[in-house]
Parts: C-alpha cells; sequence; structure tokens
C-alpha cells in the first residue's frame, strides 16, 4: 500500500451523483487496473476453490459409483446407474415440484413484505434502532426450536393462534396435518424467520440512498409515490436484485425449518427436495443416489441462478 | 428521508411497532415458556402465566454444557464472518468497481458455488478434515461457514458499492491513494451501513447453523445449535421444551445485544456528507 | 482470465494432494494386551459416541462410579444429536484411525454399524479381556438380540426402552370402562376407545379422547402398526427378507393406525414423541402408545405431570391373535475394531452392563434394566415396581413375535418408506391398501437394488 491520504480528502469529492439513467461508465483506464482486480478476488478465490473443488468432485464421483459404506468413498463406477433410479423416482419428483410451490409463493412474498417493513423502519425516531435490533430475532432462533413453537401455537388443542381463532367463533384448524394448509404453515414459518433479512439488507439500502435526489425530486414538486416509483425504487434496484439472489439460494436450500415443523409432511406435501435429499442421504445412508441428486439440484440452481442473474444485470442498467 | 405530514409518520410508526410485535410474537411465547414449568406449558387452552420458576435456565445450564459451547459459537461466528466480510467485500468492490475481463462470469461463479446442497458438501469436508487432523478445530467449522458466506457478501456488497457516487475513490486515487488505500480509507466508511447489515447477516447465519457444526465437531468445538438439537431430540423423558425455551432465549440474547451495540454505526450520511462536500 | 484458470488448477492440485495424502492413513493392528486397563502413573483414555440425551448424564455420574472401580481408565463421552448420530458414527467408524473406542447405536442401526466392518464380536474377540463373572445368559434375549447381526454379537444393551400402553385410569373411570390388560383385544380397545371420547365437565364439548400417539411423518410412526401386524402373526420380511406384508394382515394392520386417529384430539395428525406425552400428561387422552422410559416423567415427577401415580396404568399394547404388542428400542455398545485400547472399553461395557453395574445405573440414572436378574429383583424404587412388571410382559411379547424394526443395514432406508407410506394414509393422501401397497412396492425394490432376492 502506498501513500494514502486522510479520509479528508472525501470532501474534495464532489460532482453529480449516480441518477436514473445514467451514462455507461466513462472512467479513466488505469494501467494495471485488471491486475489489482484479481488482486482484490484472490482472496475469494482461494477459499471458494479450496474448500469446494475437492467436495463438488466428490460428490459428482460418488453420485456416478456406487458407493461403499464400509469405507465412505466412491467404489465402483456404474456409470448413470444412480441417475436414473433417481429421475425415476416419484418421491423425488415429487418434492422438486414441493420445492418449486414453495419457492415461487415464499420469495415474492418475503421481498415485497421486507421492503415494506423496511420503509416503515426507516421513518426517524428514538426507538428505531431498537426496532431494528429486535427485527433480526426470528433469524436468530434456532430452527428446531423455532418448528417446535410454531407447532406449539398453530396446534388445534393447546396451540393460541387456533384459540384466539376459536374466539371468534372459526376453527379449530389442522394447520400442519392438512396437507394443502401444512404447506402455507411452512411458507408461513420460513417467511417470519427470513422476512427479517430483507428487512436488514433493505434498510441499509434505504439508508445509503443518497438525500439530495429527494431534495430535488421533491422540489420539482413530485408526489410520494411518484418519488418511489421513479426515484427511490430504480435507485434501489441493485439491493432488491441482490436481496432476492442471496434469498433465493438461501431458500433453495432450505430443510430444517420443513424438518423442525412438518418433517415434509403430511405425505410428501411439504417435502423440499433438500430435505429429502438430507432423509436420503443422512437417514437412508443412500449417498450415491443423494449424490446423484445434489448433482441435479446443483444443475438446476446453477441454471436459474444464471438466469436471475442475467435478469438482475438487466435490470440495473435499465435504470 | 422525504418529510411526511405528521399523521403518516405516526401511522408508520405505529405499522413498524405493530409488525415487530407481529414478528417477535412467537419469541415472546417462547421467553413465556422458559419461565414455566413443564407441566404448565402444553395446558388446554394456552395460558399465559403460571407458577414462575428459573429451573429451565439452571437445569440444563450445565447438562448441555451451555457456556463452554456459547464461547465456540462466538468464536466460530466472529471468525468466519470477518474473515468473509474482508474477502466478501474486496471481491465484491473489484467485480463492481474495477474493469476486467470476464467479470460477470467471476461473479457468477462465486454466487454458482453457494448453489451446492450443503448435505453433498459436509460429508467432503469432513473426511478431508480427518485426513487433515483437523476435526473438532475452530478452523475447521471457520473456513466451512466462510466457504457458505462469502458468496453471499459478494453478492450483497457488490449492490452496496453499486449505490457508491464512482466520484469518491477517483477523488481519492487523484490526490495519491492506491486501489487499497481508497477501497479501505474511503469505499468502507462510505458503505458502512452495507458493511454492518451484511456482516449481522453473517454472523446469524453462523450462529444457528446445524450440519457442518455437527459433523465437524465432536468436542471441544461444539456450538450451540448442536447443543439444542441434542435437547430438542431426546425422546427418553419428554417434558423438554422449558429447558429447549430457555436456551432459545440465551442464543438470541448475545445476538440482539450485539445488533443493539452497531446500530450507532448504522446511520445514514456518510456517503451522503461525503458528496454534498 | 488465464490467472484465473492458473488459480483452480492450483486449487484442484492442492485438494487432491489433501484427499491422496490420506490414504497411506495407518491401519495399525490394536496391541495384544489390547491397551491394557492402565496403571496409576499412565492410565489410559478411552471416548465413547453416545447420544446427547444422556452423554452428559454417563460423563459425570456413570464414568465417576466407574473409576471408583477402574480409577485408571479414563472414560470421555461425547454426545451428538439423534438425529444425525447415525451417519456420524458411520464416518467414525469407517475412519483410518479410531477417534472412538465405543459407538452406541439405536435399536436398528446395529447392522449398518457393523456392515462397516468397525465392530467387533463382543462374545469372540475380546475373550482375552473378558470378565469371568460376566453373565450372558442373564441378560433377557429380545434385549439382547438388538446388539447382534448375523450371528455375532456386536452390541450389549446400555438402555432398555420399549413401546408400551400408557392409560389414565380416571378417565377410564369416568368413562365407565374397564381398564385394559395384557389381555385386552384391539377389537376391544376400539369399542372402549368410543367410550373414551367424552365431555368429562359437562359443558357440552368434547374435552377428552381416547388415544395419543405418533401419527406424524416419522420413522417411528409406524412402529405401531408394525406392533399390531406383529401380533397379528404378521411380519414386514420374511427370513429371506422377501417383502411379506402386502396382504389382509398388513392392510389391516395400517388401519388399526389410521383408524385411532377418530379417536385421537383435534390436530393429532401431526404428533411426532413430544405432542402425545404432553396431551397424555394434561390429561386429554386415556391412552398412550409411548416408550416406557416417558413414565416417570409422566407419573412421578409433579413438574413435568399433572397426573398422580395412581392416576397412571401402564401395560402392553393392545393383543392380536398371538398375544399382547410391544416393539423393541434398545440402545446399545460396541467396541470399536480399530480401538487401540480394547481391553479398556470392554471392561467398561462390560461393568455397565454387569449385574452390579445394571442395578447401579437403574437405581440411579433410571435406566430401565436388561437382564432377567434386575427385572425379576426389588426395583431400585417402588413406583418402578408395575414398570418393570410391563417391561417383562413386553420383552415376552417382543421375543414371541419379532418386535422390532427391520434387521439389515438398509433398515432406517426401509423405516422411511414406511413413515412416508403412512403419512399418506393417515392424512387421507392414500387408503390403507394402497399404501401398504405402496411400501412393499418401494421396500422390495430397495432391497432388490442392494442384491436382495425379492
Amino acid at each position: 500500500m502506498s501513500a494514502v491520504r486522510t479520509s479528508s480528502s472525501r470532501v474534495g469529492a464532489s460532482g453529480p451523483t449516480r441518477g436514473s439513467g445514467g451514462p455507461p461508465r466513462a472512467r479513466k483506464v488505469r494501467l494495471g487496473e485488471p491486475g489489482t482486480a484479481w488482486l482484490f478476488l484472490t482472496p475469494a478465490i482461494v477459499l471458494l476453490a479450496g474448500m469446494l473443488l475437492y467436495p463438488i468432485i466428490y460428490t459428482v464421483w460418488v453420485s456416478f459409483s456406487d458407493f461403499d459404506l464400509s469405507t465412505f468413498q466412491p467404489g465402483d463406477w456404474i456409470g448413470l446407474k444412480n441417475y436414473e433410479a433417481v429421475i425415476h423416482d416419484p418421491g423425488f419428483l415429487q418434492s422438486l415440484k414441493v420445492t418449486g410451490i414453495y419457492l415461487v409463493i415464499a420469495l415474492p412474498v418475503q421481498l415485497i413484505l421486507g421492503f415494506a417493513i423496511a420503509f416503515l423502519l426507516n421513518v426517524e425516531w428514538r426507538g428505531r434502532g431498537v426496532l431494528r435490533a429486535l427485527f433480526l430475532i426470528p433469524m436468530v432462533v434456532a430452527p428446531v426450536v423455532a418448528g417446535g413453537v410454531w407447532r406449539m401455537l398453530l396446534d388445534p388443542l393447546w396451540g393460541v393462534v387456533n384459540y384466539a381463532l376459536g374466539l371468534v367463533g372459526i376453527g379449530p384448524i389442522e394447520w400442519i396435518g392438512d396437507p394443502t394448509l401444512a404447506m402455507v404453515s411452512l411458507i408461513l414459518i420460513d417467511s417470519w424467520r427470513w422476512t427479517p433479512f430483507i428487512v436488514l439488507v433493505a434498510s441499509a439500502g434505504i439508508m445509503a440512498l443518497p438525500s439530495d435526489v429527494y431534495e430535488a425530486a421533491r422540489s420539482d414538486g413530485a408526489s410520494r409515490w411518484q418519488t418511489l416509483r421513479h426515484v427511490t425504487l430504480p435507485l434501489l434496484v441493485p439491493v432488491i436484485a441482490a436481496a432476492f439472489v442471496v434469498r433465493w439460494l438461501g431458500a433453495v436450500k432450505m430443510f430444517d425449518i420443513a424438518l423442525a415443523a412438518t418433517k415434509g409432511g403430511p405425505g410428501q406435501a411439504t417435502d423440499v427436495v433438500n430435505l429429502y435429499i438430507y432423509e436420503k442421504g443422512f437417514r437412508g445412508l443412500e449417498f450415491g443416489s443423494a449424490s446423484s441428486m445434489a448433482t441435479i439440484v446443483l444443475i438446476i440452481t446453477m441454471i436459474i441462478t444464471f438466469f436471475l442473474f442475467r435478469l438482475s444485470r438487466y435490470l440495473e442498467n435499465r435504470w | 428521508m422525504v418529510s411526511s405530514s405528521r399523521l403518516g409518520r405516526a401511522a408508520a410508526i405505529g405499522g413498524a411497532i405493530l409488525a415487530t410485535l407481529v414478528f417477535l410474537f412467537p419469541v415472546i411465547y417462547m421467553a413465556s415458556i422458559s419461565f414455566k414449568l413443564p407441566r404448565d406449558i402444553f395446558t388446554v387452552p394456552p395460558r399465559w402465566f403460571s407458577e414462575l420458576t428459573f429451573d429451565n435456565y439452571t437445569s440444563y445450564f450445565h447438562q448441555a454444557r451451555i457456556l463452554p459451547r456459547m464461547v465456540n459459537t462466538v468464536i466460530v461466528a466472529a471468525g468466519s464472518a470477518i474473515i468473509s466480510m474482508v474477502a466478501g467485500a474486496m471481491a465484491g468492490y473489484a467485480l463492481t468497481r474495477l474493469r476486467m475481463r470476464g467479470a460477470g462470469v467471476m461473479a457468477g461463479l462465486i454466487l454458482a458455488s453457494r448453489a451446492v446442497p450443503p448435505i453433498a458438501l459436509v460429508v467432503p469436508m469432513f473426511l478431508v478434515a480427518r485426513r487433515l487432523g483437523l476435526t473438532d478445530q475452530y478452523i475447521t467449522v471457520i473456513l466451512a461457514y466462510v466457504t457458505f458466506l462469502v458468496p453471499y457478501v459478494v453478492w450483497l456488497m457488490r449492490a452496496f458499492f453499486r449505490g457508491l457516487p464512482k466520484e469518491l475513490e477517483e477523488a481519492a486515487m487523484l490526490d495519491g491513494c492506491s486501489r487499497f488505500g481508497a477501497f479501505f480509507r474511503i469505499i468502507v466508511p462510505c458503505s458502512l451501513p452495507g458493511l454492518i447489515s451484511t456482516m449481522i447477516y453473517c454472523i446469524i447465519l453462523a450462529w444457528e447453523e446445524l450440519l457442518f457444526a455437527l459433523i465437524l465437531t465432536n468436542d471441544r468445538a461444539v456450538t450451540i445449535p448442536v447443543a439444542i438439537a441434542g435437547i430438542a431430540a431426546d425422546t427418553e423423558n419428554g417434558g423438554l421444551w422449558g429447558p429447549l425455551a430457555a436456551v432459545g432465549v440465551l442464543t438470541v440474547l448475545p445476538v440482539v445485544i450485539f445488533a443493539l451495540a452497531v446500530q450507532k454505526y448504522l446511520v445514514k450520511g456518510l456517503a451522503d456528507g461525503a458528496t454534498k462536500g | 482470465m488465464r490467472r484465473y484458470l492458473r488459480l483452480a488448477a492450483a486449487a484442484a492440485v492442492f485438494s487432491l494432494t489433501v484427499t491422496a495424502c490420506g490414504s497411506s492413513g495407518g491401519d495399525d493392528a490394536p496391541a495384544a494386551d489390547g491397551g491394557g486397563l492402565g496403571t496409576a502413573q499412565n492410565p489410559v483414555s478411552i471416548r465413547v459416541l453416545a447420544n446427547d440425551a444422556f452423554a452428559k448424564q454417563w460423563q459425570d455420574q456413570l464414568v465417576p462410579e466407574f473409576n471408583k472401580k477402574y480409577p485408571n481408565i479414563k472414560v470421555t463421552v461425547d454426545g451428538v444429536p439423534y438425529n444425525d448420530q447415525l451417519a456420524k458414527s458411520m464416518l467414525e467408524l469407517t475412519s483410518p484411525t479410531a477417534t472412538y473406542d465405543i459407538v452406541l447405536g439405536d435399536d436398528p442401526w446395529m447392522p449398518q454399524l457393523a456392515k462397516t466392518g468397525g465392530l467387533v464380536d463382543l462374545k469372540t474377540d475380546l475373550t482375552k479381556f473378558a470378565d469371568a463373572n460376566y453373565d450372558w445368559d442373564d441378560i433377557n434375549s429380545a434385549a439382547l438380540a438388538a446388539g447382534e447381526w448375523d450371528g455375532h454379537q456386536y452390541g450389549v444393551p446400555v438402555r432398555s426402552n420399549l413401546l408400551l400402553m400408557f392409560y389414565n385410569r380416571s378417565l377410564y373411570k369416568k368413562a365407565k370402562v374397564d381398564e385394559p390388560t395384557t389381555a385386552t383385544t384391539w377389537d376391544q380397545y376400539f369399542k372402549d376407545a368410543a367410550k373414551l371420547v367424552q365431555d368429562t365437565d359437562g359443558d357440552g364439548k368434547t374435552d377428552a379422547w381416547a388415544v395419543g400417539t405418533y401419527f406424524t411423518k416419522d420413522p417411528l410412526t409406524p412402529t405401531i402398526w408394525q406392533t399390531a401386524l406383529n401380533s397379528n402373526g404378521g411380519k414386514l420380511l420374511d427370513e429371506n427378507l422377501k417383502v411379506q406384508f402386502d396382504n389382509e394382515t398388513g392392510v389391516k394392520a395400517l388401519q388399526t393406525q389410521v383408524d385411532m386417529l377418530k379417536y385421537a384430539p383435534p390436530g393429532a395428525a401431526t404428533y411426532q414423541f413430544n405432542e402425545p406425552l404432553e396431551a397424555f400428561r394434561q390429561g386429554k387422552v386415556a391412552t398412550m402408545f409411548m416408550w416406557g422410559s416417558v413414565y416417570k416423567g409422566t407419573a412421578i415427577d409433579t413438574t413435568t405431570t399433572t397426573l398422580k401415580e395412581d392416576e397412571v396404568g401402564i401395560t402392553t399394547l393392545p393383543a392380536g391373535s398371538t398375544g399382547p404388542g410391544a416393539h423393541r428400542g434398545i440402545w446399545t455398545a460396541g467396541v470399536a475394531k480399530k480401538s487401540t485400547h480394547q481391553a479398556a472399553a470392554w471392561t467398561f461395557l462390560q461393568w455397565t452392563t454387569s449385574k452390579e453395574g445394571e442395578q447401579w445405573v437403574g437405581a440411579n440414572l433410571g435406566t430401565f434394566p436388561a437382564r432377567n436378574s434386575t427385572l425379576n429383583g426389588t426395583p431400585p424404587a417402588p413406583w418402578l415396581k408395575p414398570v418393570y412388571t410391563a417391561i417383562s410382559a413386553g420383552y415376552d411379547a417382543i421375543a414371541k413375535g419379532e418386535m422390532w424394526r427391520p434387521r439389515l443395514p438398509e433398515s432406517d432406508a426401509v423405516q422411511q418408506i414406511l413413515a412416508l407410506q403412512t403419512s399418506r394414509a393417515i392424512s387421507g393422501q392414500a387408503t390403507a391398501q394402497e399404501a401398504v401397497h405402496q411400501a412393499a412396492t418401494d421396500i422390495s425394490a430397495l432391497l432388490k437394488s442392494k442384491g436382495y432376492q425379492q
């Protein structure tokens, strides 16, 4: 690191802020910038490649072989046999479908709810910081405890939720016993747990918005709705996109809360794919087919992530 | 932000408090359970108040080795969050602000590394750790967590860095700062809300992780979620919801205290003030 | 980009080196003296892989008691949460060097653990270190069978448990129904069940139900109808491990459990271990099919139950055509083949499961015994008397009807399939016949893929 000016140099930095419809980056090209970029990337790449390469190779290898439980190593190469078995496994296909339903409903709900609450929490008053901190709690409660507490709350016999509904003459409702409602409950619990993440990221995003844009918008006589629609949201697109992608990758892997709350049941009504793989591998010790499933899920996830990535780049560049 | 009418402001504050209460309801219920005798937890109909007891906090505190495991959890969560933040923020910065070929591919690859189902990772990671004699050590758990935290940090920080005006570090560099200097002296302080939020998220993820902690540790490095899973899976005696809720409350407290402590850094205006000059 | 490729290549080489260097890992043959029993100057250390539910209890109470007799054997007990204990134990047993000298396994796990080749036959491989007074024949045969697989004795029972029927005498009295005995049949039970769904306080609303037990999607849920199947002379698999329950007896057995739900409280379809237990302890259900180990917290400990000791009865599950039912759930402990301290490990296990050790464990840790001498002797506490009686009757039923989960390395996979199909039948997504047929088909396919004749 060469001589560094103190941060007071910031004072000298001024000029137009990044607004909507900004021109393509016109920046002075510095010699060696790609080199610096790789240097900045090195720690992340070394960590990820060092830790992940072998496990991924191992998993793919196991998926093509007859797993030998006595050494916990892949045994004989059996080609696509595991994959054939998995593709013809109705349970696996059903779990993919269940995962799809869960994702399509849960993700938008969490995103919209999260940003809405973040805007509410952004109003400046003394208790704001405390509320923001308290809002983190649902994420911190261990899944098995959270799942159990929710099971208690939703129970038809001793549950508070059904008790309250009973006071107004509804119920008792079989929140977890009914196949359709079990999915509703799972999404409810998952949204309770992870909406706070969206709130956390959205709050930071909203806070980082430059305030002079608003002043400009207001002096132009824009209404609050117009400001939101034409100033705030476009500026927030990168944060919204990033929050969505991060939540998507977290949600794809969800299985702990399903295990604790519904065990994937009744039947396979809430059997998300990672729970299915987990039970196959860790309970059934079917590591061969579990690895094939993991590989298939990896590929599907990568393809969808790629499209989400393209979509978010498109959205970012549009505004 | 936009100034609102007094009424709108009051409504927003009311809405925020209401939303917080709704989200906290299960946690409040959990806390109430933690002070009940086991026989009073599953009453029909549900009761809020009953004979008060602190036994749930004391009885399992020793049995489940809560204190040493809490220390382990703090070490692992802090270690993995710090490493991930440094590596991830630098990478996120490079991918947003530096001109390089293949930035999109790299960003995509880093993200895609998060697509691997955890069950596929944990067994081979254990095998490698065993070969290296590194099971049951903090560093193993920390590195395992880093692999799933780094992609998140890269992606979140990428979004936050995008929001910063480019003139910031350009001005700094014109003034003679190196890239590293500009990054650590200018960019990092200016994106503090984003950094802190991302760090909180990292700590929470590491705090509540179970599968890797379970497989990679035996005794010395065991974390709180493993202790909780152990109590929860007891099918011998039953009646353990009191202790479980108590441990649940104990695990929540440190994170809330930490979040409250860093709240003061979650203030608007660092980047803002910089651009206004 | 080229730099990235180089980095990736370097990382790949690094990872592969890591794997390669392990394969040379030591295959040290255990010393002839099995590591000895230690001396005051050179104590030996052994490590036990146990379940989290009782690891701490063992460490703090059992080990000090053991050390009174064998002060030079240091014992460390690590606990693992139940859900991942099997996988964790498999990983440890297949390790080139043994981290653990003693590994505990739940009832259906022993074949899987033994199949790794990581356990020794306690009866033949460890004779050198055997205590001459250790009485194998005194251990109840039904209990001992939990540690046996493929003709070898890989484990000894350390924590015995079985599925029994609890009943609430007050609710039986209120419904004017005779209390169940070991002779009560399933038909009689269902006749009584209709009356046991009752309004106890006369406010016009049903407030007590007949039954609580496992109904959710859980590997333990099918054990209820497996018991009904066994007590009607049916079996899941025949001696050649061929699927044998896709018939009328099988359907009838599953239907038994599905029918129970009619007499269970609202929400019972989600019941796992905890919910039926709490419903029973709150006096909301008249009977409960549950592990015997919950007795103390259900009848004796007033902080966990609302019931009095004399309100709680315990007996075997209702009888089928061949007799009453019960289901075995016994933790057994084995010694690792790669352990360098087999002598100390086997000494610890022998002491724990000896007549003397079992007496102490039963009296101080509340664990149920596996030895006939302990079961027939004076119980360490008066309240245990009815429990020991029920356990004895249960063991007899278990031995007669082979009431346990399938004894093969694929046991858990089989139980998973049963769990799913049972859940489908209970939630009304399939009839009992469809569910039984699907389960039979899936299990058959699974076993076939593993090379069993089907």
